[in-house]
């Protein structure tokens, strides 16, 4: 029994961290319709971003979070207008951002690798090796503060969606984009902001997830696949739905990890995408598509 | 001189051809307009131009003495030229309040947004009532008054509706044309684009008859539903005597 409540403990730490990795995705997809295939190649920039803060600098990587969120925030505007504004009112946009953000996700990739070879990275901060214990339980502390700060996070950007004007422009956009235009909401204006807080959020999961993971420049191949399933079981676009889908997986992964070893552990992630497309394939707080 | 003069305009969509190719078009104010016109003639094209959704390619719209060709569409509700799209395109997750509050995006002060909404809650009691329901559980009739309402919210001089009957049952068809009626009797200026051509022109002063892009016949709405060539492509022969009567 302890055992067991052992592993759902460690599984919830992560799903704050799991979550912030997809709020920035579902954001892009839900205001944009852009599938961001480069998002966790984003975010291991942001990692990158972190390291040499923490390793030049000796900055926390948590407080990087103040530097890393506004830098990958400049590079999403920059990206949107550079890449997409352009091309939003193609038919075929959808498909057109699997291609070009693929390609983006290689092109960081390479660029890290280029630069920072490929050697495997990770900040280590003191807290990054100690524990909170009680009782029989352990909780490492850097999975407990990643998953606060990612959750305050989180709030924060559903409180800025639900309570500023800004915020109600962008859930608006969300829901119908013509009808957001029709009352005068600048979408594309809209779609550049939305798309730059999609990037900080990217850049804020860099930070943190630097000193609980290991990475490299090739490690957002992994991740995105991850992100990908959380983001299409809670119903592509919908934030609170990749938010529960991100404890529920982060958990259940936990305990294949624990069950059959950590090789195993992805498979939960492929395993559970599977069956939402067969069972309810438009996530579980997604809306039929119609038509 | 109208309130909205629309001079030799031609707009089309991304890089396809012409939709609008020279239309003129002379709206005045506190009248009620119907534009007929098989599909494809670019009804609604117009009414996206005017709205400021679509770039007009050459040409002018002038409302109440000022250029607004090429203006954004958030400029153009400033200047009280408000647009109700064809397939009412509410934000289904949204309440009717929240849709409304919408409406009022583009006036800054918050609490005058609320006290039109009161406004409208006591001219249409039935927004009220449903006030805290999500749009998209309403039916089709009562989405169409919401999105008018969400119009009105700005107070606009001109209100623009695009197809307003569209997929709404007669008797539904029937309150709504109402309404459109009676804010036509409140002195605002209507500009209604609509399929159901001989409905329209019955509650309209001036019909226009849009052909290819161009204005290819104007008068009032009443010489329009008796030209026997408009009856013929448009309104179906057999009502000629009707029409006749209906604007006695």
């Amino acid at each position: 029994m302890n055992q067991i409540l052992q592993i759902l403990m460690l599984g919830l730490c992560l799903g704050g961290v799991y979550a912030l990795m997809s709020s920035g995705m579902t954001l892009i997809f839900g205001v944009m319709r852009i599938v961001n295939l480069a998002h966790a190649a984003f975010i291991v920039l942001g990692a990158y971003l972190a390291f040499w803060l923490f390793k030049l600098w000796h900055v926390d990587p948590i407080v990087s979070v103040a530097v890393t969120m506004p830098a990958l925030f400049l590079i999403g505007i920059g990206y949107y207008r550079l890449v997409f504004a352009r091309r939003a009112d193609n038919p075929r946009f959808t498909d057109l951002t699997v291609l070009i953000t693929f390609a983006t996700g290689l092109v960081i990739e390479g660029v890290l690798a280029f630069f920072f070879t490929g050697i495997y990275r990770s900040t280590t901060p003191v807290y990054a090796q100690k524990s909170f214990l009680f009782g029989d339980f352990f909780l490492p502390q850097s999975q407990v503060y990643a998953t606060v700060i990612s959750i305050v996070l989180i709030v924060s950007l559903w409180l800025f969606l639900r309570y500023t004007r800004i915020g109600n422009a962008i859930r608006a956009t969300m829901q119908n984009r013509n009808a957001a235009q029709v009352v005068g909401v600048n979408v594309t204006w809209i779609s550049t902001l939305a798309f730059g807080i999609g990037l900080a959020m990217a850049g804020a999961s860099g930070s943190l997830i630097s000193f609980i993971f290991t990475f490299y420049p090739a490690k957002h191949v992994a991740w995105i696949g991850m992100i990908m399933c959380l983001v299409v079981l809670g119903g592509m676009g919908s934030l609170m739905g990749s938010l529960v889908a991100s404890f529920l997986l982060a958990t259940a992964a936990a305990f294949v990890n624990f069950y059959f070893g950590a090789s195993y552990a992805p498979i939960t992630f492929y395993l559970a995408l599977f069956l939402i497309l067969l069972f309810r394939p438009q996530g579980l707080f997604g809306k039929k598509v119609e038509g | 001189m109208g309130t909205l003069v629309i001079e030799n305009v031609v707009a089309g969509y991304g890089s396809g051809p012409d939709i609008l190719k020279g239309l003129s078009l002379t709206v005045e104010s506190c009248k009620a307009y119907c534009i007929i016109g098989p599909n494809g003639a670019g009804k609604s094209t117009l009414i996206k131009t005017i709205a400021g959704l679509l770039k007009p390619r050459s040409g002018r719209i002038v409302f109440k003495g000022e250029d607004i060709s090429g203006l954004r569409a958030d400029q153009v509700l400033q200047r009280g030229l408000c647009y109700v799209p064809s397939d009412r395109s509410l934000f289904p997750d949204m309440t009717v309040k929240e849709n409304l509050r919408m409406g009022g995006f583009v006036m800054r002060d918050s609490r005058l947004v609320d006290q039109r909404i009161d406004e409208l809650f006591v001219q249409f009691p039935i927004l009220k009532e449903k006030s805290a329901q999500l749009a998209k559980t309403l039916s089709g009739g009562q989405q169409q008054l919401v999105a008018i309402a969400r119009a009105m919210v700005l107070k606009p001089e001109m209100i623009m509706l695009d197809e307003p009957s569209l997929g709404l049952s007669p008797k539904v068809v029937q309150q709504i044309f109402g309404t459109i009626t009676g804010l036509r009797d409140q002195g605002l200026t209507i500009l209604l684009v609509e399929q159901n051509a001989r409905k329209g022109l019955q509650i309209s002063d001036v019909g226009v008859v849009l052909d290819l892009g161009t204005n290819s016949f104007e008068a009032s709405a009443c010489d329009v539903l008796n030209d026997p060539r408009i009856q013929e492509l448009y309104l179906g022969k057999r009502h000629q005597t009707e029409a006749a009567e209906e604007c006695q």
